[in-house]
């Protein structure tokens, strides 16, 4: 039994760490410091330069241009981006439609997309809830009617980050309104310039409007733009569900709000011993989270599948990004300082996203613990 | 990295468990336990020592799925890691051989857990010391045949070996919750020779706070034992009971209270390996010592209140009765949550041992994550 890493995990860890300090622009640290939203160029600066030392698919088999890393290196990678105050890409186009593209598309579709999703030239998001399709994805209205060498796709997508940004959106929809929920689903990447496509922005309580819905009408969509088979997108929608789970805790990003909490704390000379105690506690209990991470990575690296263990780290990690977020409020108390209430505000969603607490919940009793 | 157990590690789990799920309610347990070389647990190899703190964290966890109850932690763990840092491997030998026993006597009335608050005097009167004082919550005194007690030399603290059976050496039993062995001893000038002395003068405290980390790991362990037995007879339970025509096992609301058991003996089970992996390969480092127990004691004290309090209640009336097994699982837990030091208290340690910088970037290996980055 053996906790160190590697001594080539270690280098790794080095080496990435290097890379981002030299390379991070000043401008972006400053903002993922600070706590401020950033901009499309940000984001798409930082994968340029990502992309160039070609890091930047983590996930992808090699053949496709992948990093090759091993469950291990990956969580590395993403633990210096987060210490190193660097952003996360988004992972629309990399984590999520690519992956899919590549196990489930053709080769057309690869040599299309691949490329300007790996050097962010193109950017993507997801548009799977509806009003009425929530938790309850799979009761999702959409509808896309096969029409000659089209689809004529009508419907409404909710809750879509960065789909002002986004030159393409992969859908969900169902192309089959007779068949049983999930067995009438297709997977289908619509271009965001396409008429009838409007992308309409959310405000959320934090102020910001990072959401969107996107309403489709009568848009025409060809053929082509199917991925895998008609009918079969809800195998998609799962195969991504289960594919990417690295960073699903989020622990260096909470580690990153605890040095903030206690510079802050610091700079404010605040001496409060129960607010003390109560980090304390936080700061524990991501301790014990982080080590189960471990566990499953080790387990994960040992060739075990990634599986509902997962859910566990989404319930603990958003519950101690949430409990940072307020003690964070608590230390300086209302109307402080201008970003800790937005940012326990837009913390809510952490609970609700990815699949609610509640549906890991459902996910840990029927499929762990068999109920 | 590798969580993997050893050949001899899945041997040394399985045999404990085979005895946990046995029979051994009321039965004197020691010599069982010398002949199957547990008490060698954590001692140097050339005693016939083998293992450490991994090798007790799986004993302890099978002891606690199985409700063991016995003089495990404080006369092997605690005592026998005093005993072996001090040196005194003639004492440890009859330890580990079984031959004689030892108890811990070091907490105090004026104050709860900690060692460092010791009023009882050990007076130089020439070739020997005399010990005055009151110690309480002495764990397996009884079946003793040696205290190690601390007391004042001075300014600082030293341990001495004193008979169980000493003249003026009061001892007053107890009952506890548990059905544990429990007494307070009062120290009427006990005369020890200077050659009792466990460690050198003014270095017991030091001594004793290794144990006590030690002890607490091994705690830490049983409570993940204790957690995770009760987690599976409640989901067992609730798959088994009906009610308005199906198992309760069914209502989400119970399902729901079950994942989150489940999320917390998992945190359980981090955090006692990480006590255990902290003790191993942090050795030479005291404070990260006392980060990482004083973490994993508060994280299970947390975990295992939530479990245990939620077995019950999901077991509904019969959780409450004497009759059935999770009440008793309740019982130990609610103890082993608070000794050696309950959550406030081991927060506070973990606060004060964490220093002024805090979690950030791991400069060194994940056992040592809690370290400042700054350093």
């Amino acid at each position: 039994m053996d906790l160190a890493f590697s001594p080539e995990d270690r280098a790794f860890r080095d080496e990435v760490r290097d890379f981002i300090a030299t390379h991070l622009p000043a401008d972006i640290r400053r903002k993922i410091q600070a706590g401020d939203h950033l901009a499309k160029d940000d984001y798409a600066r930082w994968q340029r330069i990502l992309f160039e030392r070609g890091w930047v698919a983590s996930g992808w088999p090699k053949e496709y241009g992948g990093t090759g890393w091993g469950p291990i290196q990956r969580h590395i990678f993403y633990e210096e981006i987060a210490f190193g105050w660097a952003p996360r890409l988004l992972p629309f186009g990399l984590h999520m439609v690519a992956p899919v593209i590549i196990e489930f598309g053709n080769d057309a579709q690869r040599a299309r997309y691949l490329p300007t999703i790996a050097n962010g030239e193109e950017f993507w998001c997801q548009g799977y809830s509806e009003p009425g399709a929530g938790s309850d994805l799979a009761s999702l209205a959409t509808r896309a009617e096969r029409q000659g060498e089209n689809y004529l796709i009508n419907g409404t997508k909710t809750w879509i980050t960065a789909a002002q940004w986004a030159d393409w959106i992969f859908v969900l929809a169902r192309t089959d309104p007779n068949a049983k929920k999930q067995e009438g689903i297709s997977f289908i990447l619509v271009d965001m310039k396409t008429p009838g496509v409007t992308v309409r922005p959310i405000e959320t309580i934090d102020g910001g409007k990072e959401i969107n819905e996107v309403h489709l009408e009568n848009v025409v969509v060809p053929v082509e733009n199917l991925v895998g088979k008609e009918n079969e997108g809800w195998t998609c929608a799962k195969f991504l569900l289960e594919h990417e789970r690295t960073g699903t805790a989020g622990i260096a990003g909470c580690r990153q709000q605890l040095e903030t909490l206690h510079e802050l704390i610091a700079r404010e000379s605040i001496d409060d011993p129960r607010l003390e105690e109560r980090i304390a506690q936080v700061e524990i209990e991501l301790e014990a989270l982080a080590f189960t991470e471990l566990r499953t990575l080790a387990a994960e690296s040992a060739g075990k599948r990634p599986g509902p263990e997962s859910s566990i780290l989404k319930i603990k990690g958003t519950e101690i990004q949430q409990a940072l977020s307020e003690l964070a409020l608590d230390a300086l108390g209302p109307y402080a300082e201008s970003h800790l209430a937005p940012k326990y505000f837009n913390f809510r969603k952490t609970s609700i996203y990815a699949g609610s607490n509640e549906i890991q919940k459902n996910i840990i009793a029927k499929r762990i613990l068999k109920l | 990295m590798d969580f993997t157990l050893s050949p001899e590690q899945l041997l040394i789990k399985d045999s404990v468990a085979r005895f946990a799920a046995g029979d051994h309610a009321g039965t004197e347990k020691w010599p069982q336990f010398a002949e199957l070389g547990w008490l060698a647990i954590g001692a140097p190899d050339d005693l016939g020592g083998f293992g450490g703190p991994i090798e007790t964290l799986l004993l302890m966890e099978q002891f606690g799925r199985g409700l063991v109850t016995s003089p495990y932690v404080a006369q092997v763990v605690l005592a026998g890691q005093i005993l072996r840092a001090a040196d005194r491997t003639e004492l440890l030998e009859r330890l580990v051989e079984g031959t004689e026993r030892f108890a811990v006597a070091y907490e105090e009335p004026q104050a709860r857990y900690d060692p460092a608050a010791v009023k009882t005097s050990a007076v130089r009167d020439g070739d020997a010391y005399v010990l005055r004082g009151t110690k309480v919550r002495v764990l397996d005194a009884s079946t003793a045949n040696t205290l190690i007690v601390s007391a004042r030399t001075g300014d600082e603290i030293s341990l001495f070996a004193v008979p169980a059976d000493a003249p003026s050496a009061t001892r007053e039993n107890y009952a506890s919750e548990d059905g544990y062995d429990v007494a307070n001893v009062r120290l009427d000038g006990v005369r020890v020779d200077a050659a009792q002395l466990i460690g050198p003068v003014g270095g017991g405290l030091a001594l004793l706070e290794r144990a006590l980390d030690h002890a607490t790991a091994a705690l830490c362990a049983e409570g993940l034992g204790l957690m995770s037995l009760m987690l599976e007879a409640t989901v067992e339970y609730t798959k088994q009971r009906r009610q308005f025509g199906v198992p309760i096992g069914s209502f989400q609301a119970l399902q729901h209270r079950m994942a989150e058991m489940f999320i917390e003996v998992e945190l359980a089970r981090s955090v006692a390996y990480m006590a255990a992996m902290t003790l191993e390969e942090q050795a030479g480092d005291p404070v990260a010592r006392r980060r990482g127990v004083s973490a994993a004691k508060v994280q299970m004290a947390k975990s295992g209140r939530f479990v245990g309090q939620n077995a019950i209640q999901l077991h509904g009336g019969i959780g409450m009765s004497e009759e059935y097994k999770v009440g008793h699982y309740f019982k130990r837990m609610t103890m082993v949550e608070r000794l050696l030091g309950d959550a406030q208290y081991h927060v506070a340690r973990y606060i004060a041992s964490r220093g002024a910088a805090v979690t950030a970037a791991p400069d060194r290996d994940p056992v040592g994550a809690s370290g400042s980055r700054a350093s």
